[in-house]
């Protein structure tokens, strides 16, 4: 499985990326939105992506909205690991078309517990 | 836990909160010490015991923008700061940390503590990017609320203060 880890933070995109790839996944980055849809105008399509929302350049809201707007991405699931953690950016986020939603500070576990929920563990590490 | 209250408190009936009216300092300390245990490890104790900062000091801070404006400002030592993001990066750190990588890693944890500040605050806010670097001044004492603490013996302070001058004290024609 692939994912993108797309966060203006290099500290932030190196934790969820060892995280992710400690769980079976391929991994690339993207310091922003524009950087991420780079990515996929390449042709590299992940089944995951980890999305920032506060981003210079593209933040993680108008991501998803392009992603959204694109058919030839609709497989790609999106999860917000954000700081923003009101109730209303949340429903924002979701109704923009993201799948799911974690708010910084999260654990490893976390991260785990949602990607079990959305089916998208790797099979060798399935419980 | 220092919270300023000076003279220039507001008064009653003004429209703008200042931030002790909003959050209080134990509040801020479970938050940074959420932040800590995820970002910084299991092991990391955050302990509210204030110490004297250093003269080489980093701060890092996030500015909130909404029915209360100011700034979560984290402060430490520039050699806590290198130590803490060494701790952020784990074993990912370089053997030789760049100045970007300490304040991008010190810029998400005021990130991280502001976003959960914002949290906690009445309304609806925005919050910007990270800066690193000389904090933003206090603009009004009574707009402060600050919490010292010490990371494995070293002080670090989180103040959230507000970025707006005190209103001023109308004169009363009937005294």
């Amino acid at each position: 499985m692939r994912a993108l880890v797309i966060d203006d933070s290099r500290a932030m995109r190196r934790i969820v990326s060892s995280i992710l790839i400690g769980l079976g996944y391929e991994v690339r980055d993207a310091g922003h939105g524009g950087e991420a849809l780079d990515v996929l105008n390449e042709g590299w399509v992940p089944d995951l992506a980890t999305i920032d929302w506060n981003m210079p350049v593209m933040d993680g809201l108008q991501f998803v909205s392009a992603v959204r707007s694109n058919p030839a991405w609709r497989s790609m699931t999106m999860m917000m690991v954000t700081s923003e953690s009101e109730h209303t950016q949340i429903v924002r986020a979701l109704a923009a078309g993201a799948h799911e939603y974690v708010i910084k500070p999260f654990t490893a576990d976390a991260i785990r517990d949602k990607l079990a929920l959305l089916g998208l563990l790797p099979q060798e590490v399935v419980l | 836990m220092t919270v300023f209250e000076t003279a220039e408190r507001r008064r009653v009936g003004d429209a703008r909160p200042v931030i002790t009216e909003l959050i209080d300092g134990t509040t801020v300390q479970s938050i940074a010490e959420e932040a800590w245990i995820s970002l910084v490890g299991e092991e990391e104790v955050l302990v509210p015991l204030p110490a004297e900062l250093p003269a080489d000091v980093l701060s890092s801070w996030v500015d909130v923008v909404g029915p209360w404006t100011g700034s979560v400002v984290l402060t430490a030592g520039r050699q806590t700061a290198e130590e803490l993001t060494r701790a952020l990066l784990r074993e990912s750190a370089p053997e030789v940390l760049e100045e970007e990588d300490v304040v991008d890693a010190f810029g998400e944890i005021a990130n991280v503590v502001g976003g959960s500040v914002k949290a906690a605050l009445p309304g609806q806010s925005a919050l910007s990017l990270p800066s690193v670097g000389t904090s933003p001044e206090v603009r009004n004492t009574a707009d402060v609320c600050r919490i010292d603490l010490t990371w494995r013996g070293e002080p670090v302070s989180i103040s959230v203060q507000g970025a707006l001058p005190a209103l001023p004290v109308p004169h009363d024609p009937h005294p």
